[in-house]
């Protein structure tokens, strides 16, 4: 750490312009910490009618479509007859869908217990916080780590037969291997964009593809007797 | 193109200040929130109510209709149904009498019942949504709720929500239960009344225990392939078996028979048949009351209590035949069929007409091996594969329990647990009635045997089954009408055996048990004198000209006649009246002269009824002619009084007549004697 | 014309009455716009002034505010809702059916509520996938990550929680499916399936729980964390606050903000 006082006090003289602003600068704090002047605007009625307008957008797109399209309500609740299938709210149907293929522990506890866990740690990482290329430092350990845990992976969700998931996670790891391909100099911007990429990005984008491509197929492609079928034949 | 740029920079200038934005958007917010109310202001009920309005304006009685008329939504409301009918918010005129000629819907006005038309709402009867207050909601099946409106021709199975006892005003439901017992669908199905009594087959299959003494397992054979080929009318289903089925069914039933003994016992020579002298034989015993036989034509002739005996000469052993006629209660204890006095000789025209009647073709295709272990085996694991033993006793094999799926709440049973055939409706009603039209349609595996019913009733045995729904399950307790309990009463002491010998309960009801072909003798002892009562039982008579079943000759000794008499005239008296409070003769002129007054022109009586055979036409009641020798003058002056309190339903009208008119009418018609006596003298 | 309305509105902003209602009093200057925020008890979560860059579309799609603008439309709709409802069963689906067809507006109410619902929850997935992406998750703003994920999963168990109120089959068939999957946990699964239900089935016991979470406490403990979500947003730099952006050019410094990056 640099050098510096415990503290330094600084005061914005110009309190006409701008409410006062006093800065704590501690001990852990650099020393080199100065404001940047830029362009600011007041919050009221600035931002404030700004995110009204939006929100009154919002809001417009709402009513029309509740207008034009009623809540749906079947009959009455009955617990002798069984509808075939019983679906969760749809936000629940990625998960409905892996539990067709893994135990409930693993797809009801588990794994929705491990990504609320993972996102909440996300920001208490380095690894998360460094916005590296994955590839960029340590290419070699880092490219063995991914083939491994990318075959290992995928053979796990083949021999399951959960070929939804092992969809999306291939497509992220053919991404992925691109990026491996790539540097920041690199002539395509688009594998430049890639490249830059650290390993937090591949994980939630993965994490994304999954969890649209899971909630999709248990939405729209989930039958009688959780069976695949077309939606649009029907 | 300058205008679209000073447009564009207009536009990007209104957008750059926020507050304008947000008050144009602001505005056009509340312009769509303003859709939801107007939405609701235009809705349909209103639109019909207004259509009403119209519809009324112009009527001669339109001020006391617009009186009638609420605004607004209405609802019949009963919570303790389960009601919350808002149907009257369109169909306004429902209560409307003088809209008769109004025939667009929804301003009809409802056909006259029993009920006001809010004591019950509409769903109850009708089904659909009654909540809803929009056309598609209320009336078809939506995803919120499955029953769409019941079609008209099943309409009385609201009526059998609560009346579980036969109405007049519900043929069809009086039909479709009684087809429901007869053709024994409850034997295999449990269907529950909702006072919890399991509804019996009102028609017993005949047992097969000893089947072989009866018949030909040729026959059998026959009978087990087409039921209908040998007799047009029998209730026993087509199972449709393959050959070898028939072969091994047939096959066990003769090798599981046991001989009942007694029962064809040898017989003396069979003779040659007598068609004329067995033809007035079998019409003078009235066997045609209870058995039917095809005609010519093709038509059938008699009752469906016994079985039909078109080609009864292709079925019977002649031994069986005889044993069977001389005493049917050595075969089959429970029988139905009474035991005839008959002689030697009357049995063997009797048996020689019977045989005559044969269809020679019938089984001359059939020729059978004599049967293997093997098929026997067979035979029996196909019997309890198909249930044979829910109708028919046979020995060695249990009945069934719950052989198929009990029918108690078929009525509300989720169009979802259905399976359909393609190209057919998806409502309830088109499910039941093509499951019973072709049961077999709706899977191989499927058990349940093909019936010969007509459309009308395959559609009053729907709407028998319709009734059997939840909401009778779970009525108030107030609101049900239960059937009478099932009478198991049975006169005790000679008497009483006599009574079942002659099995006088398949015609008669007494306290509640027995038959509705013949008058129910519960008051017998109070409504007739004793000396008609035996010179009836010597030889019966008809006492209605127009009915074709009569009371058969039973052959009984004088010894007999007297215990039977007897037991009547102590027996069964009313509690209403003393039998011998009036006289039967000694009645002064005057009061005859004016009873026969009263009786043809105050009240008319001839229009229904005969006292001189040579003026009056009246075909409707019975005969009058001997009245003063056949009832008490009691049971006639008090008939008079009020018909429906001794004999409740008949059809004679309660004339509400004065103490006066009915003394002078009962003198008027004792004194007719009629010629019971010289009846009498010539036996 | 339009000049006299703000000449009207300035007029009413002068008076007593408003004046003792909202002290900011007339006057467009910075400081009265400041006050306007410093003065309200839910304005002065914000900061008086932000960096005009943050108002740009790109960098939020606006879906911390939408996701906020949902969730009020929810509580209005919400309280319209309560209004017409008993929580108990069966009379819970017939005041359903009673809102669509006797209930003024009923059905477009409802309708709005649940789309609405649904809209939320789509929207907080979005807002967390943006904020991710934006590297807005980063120091200082660990904290308020945090207080996200636990808002995503208020969202989620108050759509839940809603779901079941019609009492319909797609509800209570639904719930029976969502519970099940609670019970999957080893040990206590089943003790806290029936905590959720207050019963091990789905009736009208888990209806009233249901109702109770959904109407009154996790609404208020939603904007308990909403109020916190809002302030430390100020308290953590406002957005396009300089420590989250990514260090890629200024690897070799440890945090320090020196320079904008490119």
């Amino acid at each position: 750490m640099s050098d510096g006082k415990d503290f330094v006090t600084g005061v914005d003289s110009s309190a006409k312009r701008s409410p006062r602003r006093v800065v704590f600068v501690t001990r852990r704090t650099s020393a080199q910490v100065k404001a940047v002047d830029e362009a600011e605007v007041q919050t009221f009625p600035e931002v404030l009618f700004r995110g009204a307008v939006a929100v009154e957008l919002l809001a417009i797109a709402l009513v029309a479509v509740s207008l034009l399209f009623s809540a749906p309500l079947e009959g009455l609740a009955d617990p002798s007859h069984t509808p075939n299938p019983a679906k969760a709210p749809w936000y629940f149907l990625g998960l409905q869908e892996m539990l067709h293929y893994f135990p409930p522990v693993v797809a009801g506890v588990l794994v929705p217990g491990l990504v609320v866990m993972a996102l909440i740690v996300i920001p208490y990482f380095n690894i998360n916080v460094e916005a590296e290329g994955l590839f960029s430092k340590d290419r070699e350990r880092r490219l063995r780590v991914f083939y491994i845990v990318a075959v290992a992976l995928s053979i796990f969700l083949f021999s399951f037969h959960v070929y939804v998931a092992l969809v999306p996670t291939l497509i992220v790891v053919a991404f992925m291997v691109a990026a491996a391909q790539s540097s920041l100099q690199s002539p395509g911007s688009f594998r430049r964009y890639l490249a830059a990429k650290p390993l937090s990005y591949w994980i939630m984008t993965w994490f994304l593809f999954e969890l649209v491509v899971l909630t999709a197929v248990g939405t729209f492609f989930r039958g009688p007797g959780w069976s695949w079928v077309w939606p649009w034949r029907s | 193109m300058q205008s679209s740029n000073s447009a564009l920079s207009w536009w990007r200038k209104f957008i750059s200040d926020p507050v304008r934005t947000f008050g144009a958007v602001s505005v056009v917010l509340l312009a769509l929130l303003a859709i939801a109310p107007a939405k609701n202001y235009f809705s349909e009920w209103r639109h019909y109510q207004n259509g009403y309005l119209r519809l009324i304006r112009n009527r001669g009685d339109a001020v006391t209709l617009q009186r009638h008329v609420q605004p607004g939504i209405q609802q019949i409301w009963h919570p303790e149904l389960g009601v919350t009918d808002r149907c009257t918010s369109c169909h306004v005129g429902l209560k409307e009498a003088s809209l008769a000629d109004v025939s667009t819907q929804p301003y009809r006005k409802h056909p006259v019942i029993p009920h006001a038309i809010d004591q019950f709402g509409c769903v109850m009867c009708h089904r659909g949504q009654g909540a809803a207050t929009t056309v598609e909601e209320a009336h078809s099946s939506t995803l919120a709720w499955e029953q769409p409106l019941l079609p008209a021709r099943y309409i009385q199975s609201g009526c059998g929500q609560c009346h579980q006892k036969p109405l007049d005003s519900t043929p069809v439901l009086n039909q479709g239960r009684a087809t429901l017992a007869r053709y024994g669908c409850v034997q295999c199905h449990t269907v529950k009344s909702p006072d919890g009594t399991i509804i019996k087959a009102t028609q017993d299959a005949p047992a097969l225990s000893h089947v072989a003494d009866k018949t030909t397992r040729e026959w059998v054979y026959a009978w087990l392939k087409d039921p209908q080929a040998y007799a047009v009318s029998t209730t026993m289903p087509n199972f449709q078996l393959k050959d070898e089925e028939a072969r091994d069914i047939s096959a066990f039933l003769m090798a599981n028979s046991t001989p009942v003994v007694g029962d064809t016992a040898p017989e003396t020579a069979h003779k040659a048949a007598d068609p004329a002298a067995g033809g007035s034989l079998y019409g003078e015993a009235f066997c045609s009351s209870c058995h039917a036989v095809q005609n010519a034509a093709g038509n059938l002739v008699g009752g469906n209590v016994g079985p039909e005996l078109t080609h009864i000469g292709n079925k019977v052993k002649p031994d069986w035949l005889r044993a069977w006629v001389r005493n049917p209660r050595v075969y089959d204890a429970a029988t139905e069929m009474p035991h005839y006095r008959f002689n030697d000789q009357q049995l063997e025209v009797m048996e020689g007409f019977l045989l005559a009647k044969k269809d020679a073709d019938l089984l001359a295709n059939v020729h059978l091996d004599t049967a293997t272990p093997d098929q026997i085996a067979h035979g029996k694991s196909l019997v309890t594969e198909y249930g044979c033993s829910s109708c028919h006793e046979i020995s060695g094999i249990k009945r069934p329990e719950n052989f198929a799926p009990e029918l108690t709440r078929i009525g509300s049973k989720p169009v979802s647990q259905l399976v359909f055939l393609e190209r057919m409706p998806h409502t309830l009603p088109d499910y039941i009635a093509a499951k019973i039209r072709q049961p077999r349609a709706f899977g191989s595996g499927l058990k349940m045997p093909q019936y010969t019913l007509s459309l009308a009733q395959i559609d009053s045995l729907t709407t028998a089954l319709l009734a059997q729904n939840e909401r009778a399950q779970t009525l108030p307790p107030a609101l049900m009408a239960p059937n009478a309990p099932a009478s198991h009463y049975q006169p005790a002491g000679k008497a009483g055996q006599l009574m079942t010998d002659l099995a006088c309960f398949s015609c008669h009801a007494i306290n509640g048990r027995g038959g509705d072909m013949a008058p129910d003798l519960t008051w017998e002892g109070s409504s007739v004198q004793r000396q008609w009562l035996e010179e009836f039982f010597k030889n019966p008579n008809t006492l209605r000209p127009a009915l074709i079943r009569r009371m058969p000759k039973f052959n009984l000794t004088n010894d007999e006649i007297t215990t039977l008499t007897d037991y009547i005239m102590t027996v069964y008296q009313t509690p209403a009246f003393d039998r011998d409070s009036l006289p039967a003769t000694g009645y002064s002129p005057t009061e005859v002269e004016q009873g026969k007054q009263l009786f043809y022109s105050k009240y008319a009586c001839q229009s229904c009824h005969i006292v001189d055979a040579k003026v009056d036409k009246g075909y409707i009641g019975p005969t009058l002619t001997a009245v003063g020798s056949r009832m008490t003058g009691a049971w006639v002056y008090h008939w008079l009084k009020d018909p429906q309190l001794l004999r409740p339903g008949t059809v004679e009208p309660n004339r509400h007549m004065g103490d006066e008119d009915a003394k002078a009418l009962t003198a008027f018609l004792m004194m007719q004697k009629g010629s019971v006596k010289s009846q009498g003298a010539k036996k | 014309m339009a000049k006299t309305l703000e000449q009207y509105f300035d007029e009413l902003r002068g008076t007593r009455v408003w004046r003792s209602v909202f002290r900011s009093g007339t006057g467009s200057s910075p400081l009265h716009r400041s006050l306007v925020i410093q003065q309200n008890v839910f304005f002065h979560l914000f900061a008086t002034k932000v960096r005009r860059r943050m108002m740009s579309f790109s960098a939020t799609w606006y879906l911390g505010t939408l996701t906020l603008g949902t969730f009020v439309i929810l509580v209005i709709t919400g309280i319209l809702l309560m209004l017409y409802y008993h929580p108990s069963a069966p009379q819970a689906y017939a005041d359903t059916k009673d809102l669509q067809f006797v209930v003024s507006s009923g059905l477009f109410l409802r309708s709005l509520h649940r789309w609405s619902a649904h809209a939320m929850v789509f929207l907080v997935f979005a807002h967390m996938f943006k904020v991710f992406y934006r590297g807005a998750y980063r120091p200082p703003r660990e904290f308020n990550w945090v207080i996200g994920v636990v808002l995503l999963l208020m969202t989620l168990l108050l759509s839940y929680t809603g779901y079941l109120l019609p009492w319909d089959q797609l509800a209570y068939w639904a719930i029976t499916v969502g519970s099940n999957i609670a019970s999957a946990a080893p040990f206590v699964g089943d003790k806290i399936r029936f905590m959720l239900l207050g019963g091990n089935l789905v009736n009208a016991n888990a209806l009233l729980r249901f109702y109770v979470l959904h109407c009154m406490i996790l609404p208020l403990v939603a904007m308990f964390f909403i109020a916190i979500h809002f302030w430390r947003i100020r308290k953590d730099g406002g957005l396009y606050s300089l420590q989250s952006q990514p260090k890629v050019a200024a690897a070799a410094t440890p945090l320090t903000p020196a320079k904008e990056a490119q």
